[in-house]
């Protein structure tokens, strides 16, 4: 029999709540909003945690004013040993390693999508991004495992104390971590809705609907492309940042081409095109992963032969089929006003 | 100087030549219809002008700028707007979206303004009341909030054409412009190229199959058979042209 504590399981599902939002958000910037079909969301979600990965092992020690240590190999424990105290003892040094690593995330995430998307875009077909994406996000996780001293090759880096572990209380300081995700994904919400419902916004609604003719009305189609996934990249990667920290370390085994199959059922499953599907999408995703990972302790612990992770990939596919299926736009469609125009307009109409 | 100048431009799809030394020449404020049987080249010399397909040889001349080269959004920007064969509207935006969206150099199209409001939102409201205007002018002011999948087939060919005319363009292309639009619509559709010559001097090349309401409308037609040019003249002229009766209508 397993307890569950209420109040921790709710702390832990709000900060999943938060980093997917982030995760679907980005994602229905480019695939909902603009049409461009990211197949590689994991690539730039990892992006922000091997940054994290980086900077807490490089970074954070000088910023406390110490000398680093080598994070892989027989100083492997040394090091993490140091990060544990830095992160205990001075959070001045926490929370500026913490700021340098999204800004580093960002900027690092939105120049790869800048980059991919308005070299690939360029193609004839939208769908060899998608291709380039899911390909290119998988050499880079191998490339990245493969490198020794980066993120310590398979091992990874372990012991990547949240930001709030200084308190020394484990309760406080998920509480925090919790509201810090909220945070930000607040903060991505209420940005990308001020960016969709704008003409930007409109430009890549039409882009989605018809590239030719969008190009036809003097757009350059291209680099409002590259733009929204340099924006969208960015977001993501905000997410791989907490999504590392939530987990406690970085692996290149979180972010496999599951995960951005798990973003797009989040973003199928809200609302194609619509932010507050993306909300809804990570909610309710966010609620099923920990209730597959509840029903896995269990199942593990009654000694049943069946193995429920798998359970979870197939509800996810059911959930992706039924949706595409019954209801394409998503549990919650986009609505089809913008701007301020039709407040003019409808002013003019008296 | 006339507005449009072709110089023996030609298009080659494979071995396949589409479009054989054209040379045409469309003064301002006219408007020209182009005509041929299917397979002659019309569509494709639209699509040439629009930079949609890339010259195998020859010039085009815009306003006395070279524009043989141009991609299609650079085109737009020169002044010259199109319309298509094919319904190619922005279903799931409303009409007014649909006018708005072509307006050149909108601030709130550059991604860094575009979540500050307050830098955008004064040119929006004055490019609304613009739109507003325009539709006025098609008589879909009214439809102003539907979405644009929910209009006729003939109110969806006079977006288009309010939808071309937002980015005040000198010349505007137009593409069986009454294509699958009942007849009496067709003619108002046709009186209202008429009344936006009239009022704004914008010159129309137009391609049409319905002759009969092509003919009242247009200062000169084009025929082109088999990619080339095969005769210009007045409507009246090119109605009488026994060589021409032949190609065209068979008979």
């Amino acid at each position: 029999m397993i307890n569950i504590d209420i109040g921790a399981t709710a702390v832990a599902i709000l900060t999943l709540f938060g980093i997917y939002s982030l995760m679907a958000i980005s994602l229905n910037l480019e695939y909902g909003v603009a049409g461009v079909p990211n197949f590689g969301q994991a690539l730039f979600v990892s992006i922000g945690a091997y940054t994290a990965g980086v900077t807490y092992t490089r970074i954070l020690p000088l910023l406390a004013g110490l000398e680093s240590v080598h994070p892989c190999g027989p100083t492997m424990g040394q090091a993490l040993q140091l990060r544990s105290e830095i992160m205990a003892a001075q959070p001045v040094a926490g929370f500026i390693n913490l700021a340098l690593t999204f800004v580093i995330a960002a900027i690092l995430a939105g120049a790869v999508g800048f980059a991919v998307s308005y070299v690939t875009l360029r193609l004839k077909e939208e769908w060899f991004l998608a291709l380039v994406l899911l390909v290119g996000g998988e050499t880079v996780r191998i490339v990245v495992r493969g490198a020794d001293d980066l993120i310590c090759s398979h091992n990874g880096i372990s012991g990547m104390a949240q930001p709030f572990y200084f308190l020394g209380d484990a309760r406080g300081s998920s509480l925090l971590f919790m509201l810090l995700a909220l945070a930000l994904a607040l903060i991505a919400y209420l940005y990308s809705q001020r960016l969709v419902h704008s003409p930007f916004g409109r430009m890549l609604k039409g882009l989605r609907e018809n590239e030719d003719v969008t190009r036809g009305l003097g757009k350059g189609i291209s680099l409002a492309r590259a733009q929204i996934m340099l924006i969208g990249s960015a977001i993501a990667a905000v997410g791989g940042v907490l999504f590392a920290l939530n987990t406690g370390f970085v692996n290149t085994n979180d972010y496999v081409v599951t995960l951005t199959l798990d973003i797009w059922v989040m973003v199928v499953l809200g609302g194609i095109g619509n932010n507050r599907g993306a909300l809804l999408g990570a909610a309710l995703i966010a609620i099923l992963d920990r209730f597959t990972q509840v029903g896995a302790i269990a199942l593990n612990m009654s000694n049943s032969p069946i193995e429920f992770n798998y359970v979870r990939f197939i509800a996810f596919g059911l959930i992706l089929l039924l949706m595409l299926r019954y209801r394409p736009g998503g549990l919650l469609p986009e609505s089809p006003l913008t701007t301020n125009a039709h407040d003019v307009a409808r002013r003019l109409r008296g | 100087m006339p507005l449009l100048e072709l110089s023996n431009i030609r298009k080659d799809f494979g071995g396949l030549r589409a479009v054989d030394d054209v040379s045409l020449q469309i003064p301002e404020g006219a408007i020209i219809g182009l005509i041929g049987p299917n397979g002659s080249g019309k569509s494709t010399l639209i699509n040439l002008i629009a930079g949609s397909e890339a010259l195998t040889a020859g010039r085009i001349i815009f306003a006395g700028d070279d524009i043989s080269d141009f991609t299609p959004d650079a085109v737009y920007n020169s002044g010259i707007a199109r319309g298509y064969q094919e319904p190619s509207l922005y279903f799931k935006m409303t009409v007014l979206d649909n006018v708005l969206l072509p307006v050149k150099e909108q601030r709130g199209e550059q991604p860094w303004h575009a979540p500050r409001w307050s830098s955008w939102q004064g040119e929006e409201a004055a490019q609304a009341e613009r739109a507003m205007e325009v539709l006025e002018q098609v008589q879909l002011v009214g439809h102003y909030d539907t979405l644009a999948a929910d209009l006729s087939g003939g109110q969806m060919k006079l977006l288009e054409i309010a939808r071309a005319l937002m980015g005040k363009p000198r010349l505007l292309l137009l593409d069986e412009p009454t294509a699958g639009v009942a007849p009496k619509l067709a003619y108002e559709i046709f009186q209202q190229i008429a009344r936006l010559r009239e009022d704004y001097g914008i010159t129309f090349l137009i391609v049409e199959h319905r002759l009969e309401i092509l003919f009242d409308f247009v200062d000169t037609v084009y025929v082109m058979h088999l990619g080339n040019l095969l005769a210009q003249g007045a409507p009246a002229d090119i109605a009488e042209d026994a060589t021409l009766r032949e190609v065209y209508f068979g008979d």
